[in-house]
């Protein structure tokens, strides 16, 4: 996907000026005519980049920027602010807000190219780092900060639009043993192979790695029983890694499925990590390689319940 | 011979862009279309409607450079800036008025391509 910029200015001539400098970069351009629209459009596209007119008809473009920088959806778009005033102070007050960057208008168009590139190359590496530091080294999963923050939002979402939503845990059987038996680098190995496995699943599924040798997959809009299907596919392939260095290894997982049906009272993130886990656990204590789903419960219990 | 516009001794101004392949076409648009600027800026100046006076010089200052006419720019934020700083009546802007008229329809057409 081109990155997005939108522009929000009151002129019709200065998107058409934009529309044609902007045309071979490799962008999408957005234009909008108002505060309002800019901000909603701003909300509602996401883009990495805004560029914005400091004089602005129905709101001015500082205060435009204040509320940008104000909402946590829009706070990390960069905005380049547009201004025909050669005013230092006004500049400087942009920049202050939180603006990256400022175009004089008239736009001189090797400044105007310069200065959209420089932003969006910004963007995209703040972007990545934000992401790194939510990415396991080793797998290139997500890690476990990132699950925490996923799985409260998708709890949240699945609460609110009475979605269902699955959550499964997944630990490596006997994995100290491997890596007593057969050294570190390969233990590594493992947890590469099987996080490979269980991150090429269905699209809207997000692998994370939990733990040392335990993995987390948050299913949205699956309900427990279909997802103890997909587990149970994730589970097949790990065991059948072929292993040709090592003769005779042979590498399994155990698995614990829970949904938001599986959890009495009011579902949070904390209890359904919880009632994964104890199943879990019962899939180890009932000889591992497997998968187990956690009890349904059914509310309002009867009186003997 | 062709009826030329009366730009009160304004000299013909060509846009900066005028070669330019990628801005040619636009700026052809916006020579086109200043002729109805002019219009809503004389009736606004008539009926003595500060606010769309302010309006529509507050886009030729944002604009007018980007299209090569530097000079309509600065008449324009010249026109602007005596209309939001001065206690004056707008009558009294006639100099201004005239003078952004002017540079509006000095500016040259470039020939098609």
């Amino acid at each position: 996907m081109r990155p997005r910029v939108l522009a929000i200015d009151d002129s019709d001539l200065v998107h058409r000026l934009l529309r044609a400098r902007l045309r071979h970069e490799r962008i999408d351009l957005h234009s909008v005519y108002t505060a309002d629209e800019g901000i909603a459009a701003a909300k509602e596209l996401q883009p990495e980049v805004i560029l914005l007119d400091i004089d602005l008809e129905d709101l001015d473009g500082f205060e435009v920027l204040a509320r940008l920088k104000a909402d946590p959806s829009t706070r990390d778009i960069a905005v380049i602010f547009v201004s025909a005033s050669n005013e230092t102070m006004d500049r400087v007050r942009g920049l202050d807000l939180g603006a990256v960057d400022f175009v004089g208008k008239p736009f001189d168009v090797g400044e105007l190219k310069a200065r959209v590139r420089s932003a969006l190359r910004m963007q995209r590496l703040v972007k990545m780092l934000a992401q790194r530091a939510q990415l396991d080294g080793l797998t290139g999963l997500w890690n476990r900060a990132y699950l925490d923050d996923r799985l409260e939002a998708e709890t949240a979402s699945a609460i609110r639009y009475g979605n269902p939503l699955s959550l499964v845990l997944c630990d490596l059987d006997r994995f100290k043993n491997l890596n007593d038996t057969y050294g570190h680098p390969f233990g590594d190995e493992v947890l590469e192979r099987t996080a490979a496995i269980l991150g090429s699943g269905r699209s809207p599924d997000v692998a994370c790695r939990y733990g040392g040798e335990e993995f987390a997959l948050i299913v949205p809009g699956t309900d427990l029983q279909e997802t103890i299907e997909v587990a149970d596919r994730h589970r097949v392939r790990i065991s059948e890694i072929q292993w040709p260095e090592r003769p005779g290894v042979h590498v399994s997982a155990s698995f614990g499925v829970a949904d938001l049906s599986c959890i009495s009272g009011t579902p949070t993130p904390e209890k359904l990590i919880m009632v994964a886990d104890q199943a879990l656990y019962r899939a180890k204590n009932s000889g591992r390689n497997q998968v187990v789903g956690a009890d349904v419960q059914i509310w309002p219990r009867s009186a003997t319940g | 011979m062709d009826h030329l516009p009366d730009t009160g001794g304004t000299p013909p101004i060509h846009s900066s862009y005028e070669c330019d392949p990628e801005l040619r076409d636009l700026v052809i648009h916006f020579v086109d279309e200043l002729d109805q600027r002019v219009e809503t800026i004389r009736s606004a100046f008539l009926s003595e409607d500060a606010a769309a006076l302010q309006r529509i010089s507050h886009q030729l200052k944002g604009a007018a450079g980007g299209y090569g006419f530097d000079s309509i720019g600065d008449s324009a934020a010249r026109l602007e800036y005596d209309l939001l700083t001065d206690e004056a009546m707008i009558s009294d802007l006639t100099e201004r008025v005239e003078d952004l008229i002017n540079n509006c329809r000095a500016a040259v057409r470039p020939a098609d391509s």
